[in-house]
């Protein structure tokens, strides 16, 4: 969640980060497969262990891609991949994958995985997008100076999940 | 450390209202009483133990490394927090869902200990550690009693006379409203009592 409100406001901070975690995401949902199929639902207790270390592994392998492929502006774009590597948003998605697959009759295939870990990752996006397009009116003069920016950014979201809330009920 | 005291986190500097750290549960599960107790009793246990043993990471290594051992920690810290908390409160794992789990990986381990705690000596850290958990602690149950009160007219499951029911609050838009408005008072109380010990600014994100 504070992820969310420090990218929101700079849509180049907002683009960096949200590109970051649907990364994270979707590769990180291979790992969840791999946890379905291999550790026993005795060991749910461990799935928190074991998703670290899979994240920490692709946290390495990311920090190690963008500084061979983009090592003019490592410096700038390993801040992101600091912030949005053990991001709620990343792991929640593998814990929420994995709390789906249970509940399916079948085991799901790899593809299944991705794509739920890439619509975790386009929800951050379209959520972001949500909370910039009212960002600076949410920080304005015109809000008092209690509400402004973060208490305001809530209750906007409140309201935007409420209303997406109603489209589901 | 720039005028800082290692009660911030609980009143000038609160971990959930100052900081925004730790913010999802209490929107998600901060609508009952029991749920909040559960979620309270794991975070509390599973941030103190990890920030304490993670702090002993020789700082020579680096942070990246660091900060997957840190999450480790955490993640090996919480299982038997875990089985201790369904012993406790058998029907709320099921509520509480994936933040449960969450708690193992939540910022002020992963992040915030890197940040503020390490760089204190450990007495401090300790108190520090202590008061932003505290902090979190103090939001969660007070968002819970009145999300709990004002949704379904109970406190703590036992029914009480209240008439007039928002339903709403019990849900995660409810929780987001309910805590804008909580973060709003926050504030000005923060502003006024800045102001009244003298050279206190208004609140400003920028």
């Amino acid at each position: 969640m504070s992820t969310l409100f420090i990218s929101a406001d700079s849509r180049k901070k907002l683009l960096i980060t949200s590109c970051i975690i649907t990364v994270f995401t979707s590769l990180g949902a291979v790992f969840a497969c791999f946890a379905d199929r291999v550790i026993p639902r005795s060991m749910e207790y461990g799935l928190p262990l074991y998703y670290s270390v899979s994240v920490g592994i692709l946290y390495i392998l990311l920090l190690f891609g963008v500084y061979m492929t983009k090592r003019k502006h490592f410096a700038e774009i390993k801040k992101y991949i600091h912030v949005s590597a053990f991001n709620c948003a990343v792991m929640g998605t593998l814990f929420t994958i994995n709390g789906k697959t249970q509940m399916l009759e079948s085991q799901p295939a790899l593809s299944y995985y991705i794509l739920s870990g890439l619509e975790a990752g386009l929800g951050f996006v379209t959520a972001s997008l949500v909370l910039v397009s009212a960002y600076r009116k949410l920080s304005s003069e015109k809000v008092p100076a209690s509400f402004r920016g973060f208490p305001a950014m809530l209750i906007y979201l409140g309201i935007i999940s409420m209303a997406v809330y109603s489209l589901g009920v | 450390m720039n005028g800082e005291r290692a009660t911030d986190g609980l009143f000038r500097k609160n971990t959930v209202l100052y900081s925004l750290m730790v913010v999802s549960p209490v929107i998600v599960c901060g609508n009952t009483i029991k749920n909040a107790l559960a979620l309270i009793y794991v975070f509390s246990a599973v941030t103190f133990l990890s920030v304490m043993v993670s702090s002993f990471v020789p700082s020579k290594i680096p942070y990246t490394l660091r900060v997957i051992i840190y999450a480790s920690v955490s993640s090996l810290i919480y299982i038997p927090a875990r089985i201790a908390s369904d012993m406790f409160f058998p029907d709320i794992a099921q509520r509480i869902g994936i933040y449960f789990p969450l708690t193992a990986v939540n910022s002020l381990i992963v992040i915030h200990s890197e940040k503020k705690f390490f760089k204190m000596k450990r007495t401090q850290m300790a108190v520090s550690l202590f008061c932003h958990i505290l902090g979190f602690d103090a939001v969660m149950l007070v968002t819970a009693f009145f999300r709990e009160l004002l949704a379904y007219g109970t406190i703590n499951s036992r029914m009480t006379d209240i008439d007039v029911l928002i339903s709403g609050l019990g849900e995660p838009f409810g929780g987001f409203i309910f805590l804008g408005l909580l973060c709003g008072v926050y504030r000005k109380l923060s502003s006024v009592s800045g102001n009244k010990n003298g050279g206190g600014k208004n609140f400003s994100d920028k």
